[in-house]
């Protein structure tokens, strides 16, 4: 069973990256019958105000907004706060060599 | 003039992966719809310099713009590099948004780079400067891949053996400094004794035009990762699109916050549990993507935007595919590729 969820993760993950972004796949300039349907989608976003958009946009990376900003930086929105706590800090302390080393062996193991 | 076979995309987004991509593979490209629907259309000015930047490296290649701005022919050229080369980036984006594309760009070259950006914001930093009125000048040497890249298999993320970091101001008291780092060892130091974080004050024509502060902290791991963030704080720049709702001068936020938040974010990478941090993702997969065809695996934490981005577009520019299997028991992402066997054409033809 955890091998079938796995693959179907797998598979969902492609699909994430891969299955949509129609409109990102290239078109040679010989195939033509690809502009009506883009042309549909643009059209809700005439009628939204253009700055207001804008500036939700570049937060979410809306697939559907061509002009996203160019940024490659994750906003990593980390909550400060749950980092001050002792028990966020235990969760990664195997990541650290001041962690247990053995555990930290194990999860290399495990997943390879 | 043989007929060209654009391939044809639309919009702004992802530029310098389009126009990087477009080099690599010799792929002309024909972009349309820039912020036609905007009331400021068209290119924006960093744009512009970016492709001027690629004009530069590059012999031979094409740039056509129409009136408005709103649409774009790149006939990519042969990356030559060279050295003596000056570029004004601009005020609009930092040094970074030139850097990353370069960097990859310059692998492919004829001959090592040399370059002295200018003006952005803060290698060899030669000097650093804020928003919005920059200053910054860096100097990037990149030398180039003799035959191929290689391919890697990079799934040991390690574990955290020190924290290194540099913290920079530029027009303000060298105060900030010490207040960002102070609260960021408070965080790190619970989890580990090796933390150093340097300061980079600086004074005099070094110092850029605006004020402006900022911290980037790096993790280095027992099997050679570096998971990094940064942050700069700045008055920024109003954007040309003009958001004039913002009345008010917003006050900055204060270093000790700036030093927490960035050390939780690093804390946040690490715990992420890839080889690089999610920033570095598109940049790990493009050179992947860009080896002999050979196998690279690698493993990454959860797939930025960007990453998905960049694999998009490497799918459509080298006809790479990864493989991409989630871990569960680390809740990482491995992604496997066959390279695309891209050669360093600019060497091969001299």
């Amino acid at each position: 069973l955890l091998q079938r969820t796995s693959s179907r993760q797998s598979a969902n993950l492609m699909q994430l990256v891969y299955g949509i972004a129609k409109s990102k796949s290239p078109t040679s300039v010989g195939s033509k019958q690809q502009g009506s349907s883009e042309d549909d989608e643009s059209d809700d976003e005439i009628i939204r105000p253009k700055g207001e958009g804008r500036k939700k946009s570049s937060e979410l990376l809306d697939p559907s907004d061509v002009n996203v900003e160019d940024c490659s930086k994750l906003k990593n929105k980390a909550d400060t706060e749950n980092w001050k706590e002792n028990e966020m800090l235990q969760s990664i302390r195997d990541r650290f060599i001041t962690g247990d080393w053995s555990k930290a062996a194990r999860r290399g193991h495990v997943s390879e | 003039m043989g007929k060209t076979n654009y391939m044809r995309l639309k919009g702004s987004q992802n530029l310098r992966l389009r126009l990087l991509l477009s080099t690599l593979s010799s792929t002309p490209i024909l972009i349309e719809d820039i912020r036609h629907e905007d009331t400021w259309p068209g290119v924006r000015p960093h744009e512009v310099s970016l492709l001027r930047l690629f004009e530069k490296v590059c012999d031979d290649c094409v740039v056509e713009i129409n009136e408005t701005g709103t649409k774009l022919k790149y006939k990519p050229g042969i990356v030559v590099g060279g050295k003596h080369f000056v570029h004004d980036c601009g005020v609009s984006r930092s040094i970074g948004f030139f850097l990353e594309p370069l960097i990859v760009l310059a692998l492919f070259g004829k001959k090592p780079l040399t370059i002295r950006l200018k003006e952005g914001l803060g290698l060899k930093i030669e000097s650093r400067g804020a928003p919005p009125l920059g200053g910054g000048e860096v100097v990037l040497t990149v030398p180039t891949v003799h035959n191929s890249l290689t391919a890697v298999t990079w799934i040991d993320e390690g574990m955290v053996k020190r924290i290194r970091g540099v913290s920079f101001s530029t027009r303000v008291s060298s105060q900030f400094e010490h207040a960002m780092i102070y609260s960021a060892r408070g965080i790190f130091n619970r989890l580990l004794p090796d933390v150093h974080i340097f300061t980079d004050h600086r004074a005099g024509p070094q110092t850029g035009k605006s004020p402006g502060f900022g911290i980037s902290l790096v993790a280095e791991t027992t099997s050679g990762c570096f998971i990094s963030v940064d942050t700069a704080v700045s008055h920024g720049r109003e954007e040309e699109t003009g958001d004039l709702g913002d009345d008010e001068k917003k006050e900055l936020i204060p270093p000790e916050d700036v030093g927490e938040q960035m050390a939780a974010a690093l804390l946040e990478e690490i715990k992420q549990g890839g080889v690089v941090d999610s920033t570095h993702q598109g940049l790990l997969f493009l050179l992947c993507a860009l080896c002999p065809p050979d196998i690279s695996k690698v493993r990454v934490g959860k797939l930025s935007p960007y990453a998905i981005e960049t694999l998009r577009h490497i799918r459509d520019f080298l006809g790479v595919t990864f493989a991409i299997k989630p871990d569960p028991t680390t809740e990482t992402v491995i992604l496997k590729c066959m390279g695309s066997g891209v050669k360093n054409l600019s060497r091969k033809i001299s």
